[in-house]
């Protein structure tokens, strides 16, 4: 084990896979030389050369939609968006192509592609650069969407992404790329199967749901609710929302009775509005107080430092959330 | 087909809740009947019809509570039959239930109790895990407390009733009180209880007098020295069952005579404008069953003590038996309330609102004091008067509390 940052989990995961495959190759802006706007790719192009480390021209369609046809090739592209945000320039090639393209030749072409894209607010980087697209792409039949916390989920996370033959969104946490934390080291072959959720704490009186940044802050607030309430937590991290381990969700709530699902991402159509209506649904019999969603506010990020911190989800939000599903049970 | 509704039996009710039918559906109702008992916020008063006919439909149940002026029966006349509208021939003679949408509140049996969970004729709120433990259990879902938010039913208040057995049926018959005790909290076991109508009221009504009448207190010692020896003569002289007035008849008396010198106080502060009474009606508090009711004596200023003494005795027997009627609890232009007999030196009393003052009235000891340089004893009582400074201030309140003191201190002013 190694203890690694976020960012150098991820570029460890590119640069194994790259020496596992020779079919792997990493495209996008400023990736090679500049070494990624967030140095994910630190160290790539030196080892791996242009051919497999290429930057591209300032044009996400085009970037996304030269991935598509590689994968569709035979190779497996890992292509870095700069911001989740820029995702949006690419939609068509993420939506109507990669997406779509299995589907649409029943399964006779594969488009084994990586989308990698940091989002998240935090950083004072305004409307167009802090986004939370998750519940977007989640929408989108065909896609898998990973949405790692830590670094070990991340390293192993991508490395199942790449080797993955359906197209992957890979969504990166702009706050987590300096977090720390355990990893597997080259040759433990740590791949983590999509669809397997992470329980980051035991409790037996509500159920916690966070991704990305927000699956720290539920921990943070499950701490919270235990020293100041005398309320057990349990927090799941569900690390990818499609395929989603719905199940290890389930069984939590169906032990709590209440659950508690938060994002950065806006409220209406969101992933917690999703799985809440999956809890509902099919543990409706379960449930002592109505789901619970802590999620960004639903405006556009402010960039004013206070607004921008208002507007995203904090520990006391979800406390406060937890305490509602227990009104009148503590 | 005529409509009875909830109808207004006391001058501060808004709401009635039905306790009990006392005809049934097909009964034959004459004007002045006995139709439903219905509690009010002061007390449980049996309801007379006053229309005649057949009873067709109940549309109150029992435990329901309802605004007034919301039909809670209908009586039609015999040859109309029930349910005409809505159920057809088939129903005529087979009146069915009662109100709609009440799902699995029990009905018909005469133990009917007031549902604690639900009630007011809605559906029952709870979790679906609560009404899924419920079903299991067998537990009847109006019969418990919800403890969630806006009163849902939760797991907690299921699983406390389910862990209590059958002795929750038997609680929960006994009144709206029964609990489900709640999970270990910091503070142990929480039980609630729902309050009373009486117990709702004084809530509501000690509150908004704090809230909105600016009290002021002013103190007097009493030397009750010429009353105690007054009433010692008295007891020696009384025939074996007859009334010798007690202490707080006296001051019941002596108030009624000063308020009848100071109309600010037996008046009231409303709306902006000062209501000056005519009559001088004393209401003594009285301390009830898990309850404080305060019953009148009316006209006490023209009253004599041996009137005052028995009426009073036998409003506070009324009280502790719960036959006390709204109209002995209202119409009091001024309130005593008295807790020497506990040994209480004095205290500060809230007004019992719109009233314009109260006189809080200690115990009777025997105390040193200072007369002319040298130390003896006398029986002293110390009165506190707080009163409401929109309409009593300051010089007028001592002036009027004086005159009490003054009063008690030469008892036989009281004969006058």
């Amino acid at each position: 084990m190694a203890t690694l940052r976020m960012r150098e989990a991820l570029r460890d995961a590119m640069a194994e896979e790259m020496r596992r495959d020779e079919a792997v190759l990493v495209m996008g802006e400023d990736v090679g030389v500049f070494q990624g706007a967030f140095k994910v790719t630190e160290g790539l192009l030196e080892e791996f050369g242009e051919r497999r480390v290429r930057d591209t021209p300032i044009s996400e369609n085009t970037i996304v939609g030269a991935g598509v046809g590689a994968a569709m090739g035979g190779l497996r592209p890992v292509v870095e968006l700069m911001t989740v945000n820029f995702a949006l320039l690419a939609l068509d090639q993420i939506v109507n192509h990669a997406a779509a393209i299995p589907y649409m030749f029943n399964g006779q072409a594969r488009v084994p592609l990586v989308i990698r894209m940091p989002g998240g607010g935090g950083h004072q980087l305004g409307p167009t650069h802090s986004h939370s697209f998750e519940a977007l792409f989640l929408q989108v039949p065909g896609l898998l969407v990973a949405c790692p916390s830590t670094p070990a989920d991340g390293k192993a996370l991508l490395k199942t992404a790449i080797r993955d033959d359906n197209p992957v969104i890979f969504i990166e946490h702009e706050s987590l790329y300096g977090v720390r934390g355990e990893v597997a080291e080259d040759g433990e072959d740590d791949v983590l199967h999509f669809g397997e959720a992470a329980v980051r704490r035991q409790g037996s009186d509500v159920t916690i749901v966070g991704i990305l940044k927000m699956a720290h802050v539920a921990e943070e607030a499950a701490r919270a609710l235990a020293h100041e309430h005398g309320v057990e937590a349990e927090v799941i991290d569900p690390r990818t929302l499609r395929p989603l381990d719905l199940d290890t969700i389930l069984t939590s709530v169906r032990k709590t009775n209440r659950a508690v699902i938060v994002e950065e991402g806006w409220p209406h159509g969101g992933v917690g509005a999703n799985l809440a209506t999956l809890i509902t649904e099919q543990a409706f019999d379960h449930l002592d107080a109505p789901v619970q969603r802590v999620t960004g506010a639903d405006v556009h990020m402010p960039y004013a430092r206070r607004l921008e911190q208002a507007a995203i989800p904090h520990e006391e939000h979800v406390v406060q959330a937890a305490l509602a599903a227990l009104e009148g049970s503590l | 087909m005529a409509d009875v509704v909830m109808p207004r039996l006391s001058d501060s009710m808004e709401e009635g809740t039905i306790l009990q039918w006392l005809k049934a559906i097909g009964d034959e109702v004459a004007v002045g009947d006995e139709l439903v008992e219905i509690e009010t916020d002061k007390a449980n008063m049996a309801y007379e019809a006053d229309v005649a006919g057949t009873l067709t439909e109940i549309v109150a149940a029992e435990g329901e509570t309802l605004p007034i002026g919301a039909v809670i029966a209908r009586v039609g006349d015999s040859n109309e039959g029930s349910g005409a509208s809505a159920a057809g021939p088939v129903a005529a003679d087979t009146p069915t239930v009662l109100a709609a949408g009440r799902g699995s509140a029990p009905r018909g049996s005469p133990t009917a109790t007031p549902p604690a969970g639900g009630g007011n004729g809605h559906r029952i709120k709870a979790s679906p895990l609560a009404r899924r433990i419920a079903e299991e259990r067998q537990l009847d879902l109006s019969q418990l407390h919800g403890s969630g938010p806006g009163g849902r039913i939760i797991k907690a208040d299921v699983e406390g009733a389910s862990s209590a057995g059958d002795a929750v049926a038997e609680t929960a018959a006994a009144g709206p009180a029964a609990e489900a005790p709640s999970p270990e909290t910091a503070k142990g076991q929480v039980s609630y209880e729902e309050l009373s109508k009486t117990q709702q009221v004084i809530a509501r009504r000690m509150a908004e007098s704090k809230a909105t009448a600016p009290h002021f207190y002013l103190r007097a010692s009493v030397d009750m020295g010429q009353a105690v020896e007054g009433r010692r003569k008295l007891k020696a002289l009384a025939a074996e069952d007859s009334v010798v007035p007690s202490f707080n008849d006296m001051v019941v008396k002596a108030c009624a005579l000063a308020l009848r010198e100071h109309p600010r106080a037996n008046g009231a502060y409303r709306d902006g404008r000062f209501e000056l009474y005519s009559r001088v009606n004393v209401g003594v508090a009285v301390a009830a069953k898990d309850a404080l009711v305060v019953p009148t004596v009316f006209d006490a200023d023209r009253k004599g003590l041996r009137q005052i003494a028995s009426e009073s005795r036998g409003l506070a027997q009324r009280v502790r038996g719960g036959q006390i009627t709204p109209p002995e609890l209202s119409g009091a232009t001024f309130t005593v309330s008295n807790l020497g007999m506990y040994g209480i030196d004095g205290f500060s009393a809230v007004i019992n609102p719109p009233q314009a003052a109260i006189l809080a009235v200690g115990a009777i000891e025997e105390r040193p004091v200072v007369r002319d340089g040298e130390v003896t004893t006398a029986h002293l009582m110390q009165l506190d008067l707080a009163c409401d400074h929109r309409i009593l201030y300051g010089a007028p309140a001592a002036e009027f509390l004086a005159r009490i003191r003054a009063l008690l201190e030469e008892p036989l002013s009281l004969a006058l």
